[in-house]
């Protein structure tokens, strides 16, 4: 596909952390001046429900209360960034969907020919599992367009806040 | 997601001094409380026992994770008690528990809560560590031990 400008599709990762909050203050804020299309997607987290189920830690039941938890969290957070789009003015569409997150990102990006992914800082590195199984971190290696990590959270709250 | 930074040396006990179930989840509830974050000790009792009768969370190989969520918990609230003998705690593959990690979280924090669990299942699949915490003398040595693990 012709690209028409310097961004044409922009994806917030909305993960539910301050981080994301700012990614999608940035996102909005980029597509105010590029014209580029904006989209926030949230993924829930199947894959790891399962994997506790596998491990007997949860029990079936237990498994989908927490999934119905997750996917209502995943809505507010994407509410939440729908708001402060209209609040500016700027078009954004929101996407949640499921299963292993950072595939879910990736398959995404692909599908709708995602320019520019913008995400929240990454955690710094907790454990030494954490760098294998953290999906902010795997998107970051996995995602085949540009990734844009923002960093400050004020600066992204005052460029926000300015925006006309 | 650390469990070192939710527990400490005081929700920390290597010698459980209970045999039986309700007495392990009373005595790991009371670890808990020490940290000012469980509202209501009845309810959230309730709580862990009510998810204990769906199915017991004695697992394999010596780890038991007693867990739930519950409103009166404030944040997410973590302990850990050893046993050396080992207890009987309905385990899946039979055998007794030694590690047994105690998880209350609020209602509102579905997140956090399944990726600590997740941090649990992973560190317990090496079988090095839990024998390093099964032999643990002191809470602090404990805490040492998941601190190089993470």
């Amino acid at each position: 596909m012709m690209s028409k400008g310097l961004v044409d599709k922009i994806l917030v990762y909305v993960d539910g952390t301050e981080g994301c909050i700012a990614a999608a203050q940035f996102g909005i804020a980029l597509a105010k001046r590029t014209g580029a299309e904006l989209i926030a997607l949230y993924v829930v987290n199947v894959s790891l429900l399962e994997e506790l189920t596998k491990a007997r830690i949860f029990v079936k039941i237990e498994e989908m209360d927490y999934e119905q938890d997750l996917e209502q969290d995943g809505r507010r957070y994407l509410n939440y960034i729908a708001q402060l789009a209209q609040n500016k003015g700027q078009d954004l569409r929101t996407e949640l969907s499921k299963g292993v997150v950072n595939k879910q990102v990736v398959e995404k990006i692909h599908a709708w020919d995602i320019d520019l992914l913008i995400m929240g800082e990454l955690e710094p590195v907790l454990s030494r599992s954490d760098t294998y199984h953290d999906e902010a971190e795997l998107i970051f290696r996995k995602a085949k367009c540009s990734v844009l990590v923002v960093k400050d959270l004020e600066r992204m709250e005052r460029l926000y806040e300015t925006l006309e | 997601m650390k469990l070192s930074g939710l527990l400490s040396e005081e929700t920390i006990t290597v010698q459980l001094t209970h045999t039986d179930k309700q007495g392990i989840i009373e005595e790991l509830l009371d670890l808990a409380m020490k940290t000012g974050k469980i509202q209501d000790r009845a309810a959230a009792l309730k709580a862990v026992l009510d998810r204990e009768a769906l199915m017991s969370t004695g697992l394999e190989k010596g780890v038991a994770v007693p867990h739930a969520k519950t409103p009166v918990a404030e944040d997410l609230v973590m302990a850990l008690g050893i046993s050396k003998e080992g207890l009987d705690f309905q385990s899946a593959d039979g055998k007794a528990s030694h590690l047994f990690f105690f998880l209350l979280a609020p209602e509102t924090a579905a997140g956090p809560n399944v990726k600590v669990l997740a941090q649990i299942a992973r560190l317990t699949s090496d079988a090095g560590f839990c024998e390093e915490l099964k032999t643990s003398e002191s809470p602090e040595h404990v805490l040492e031990t998941i601190r190089s693990a993470e």
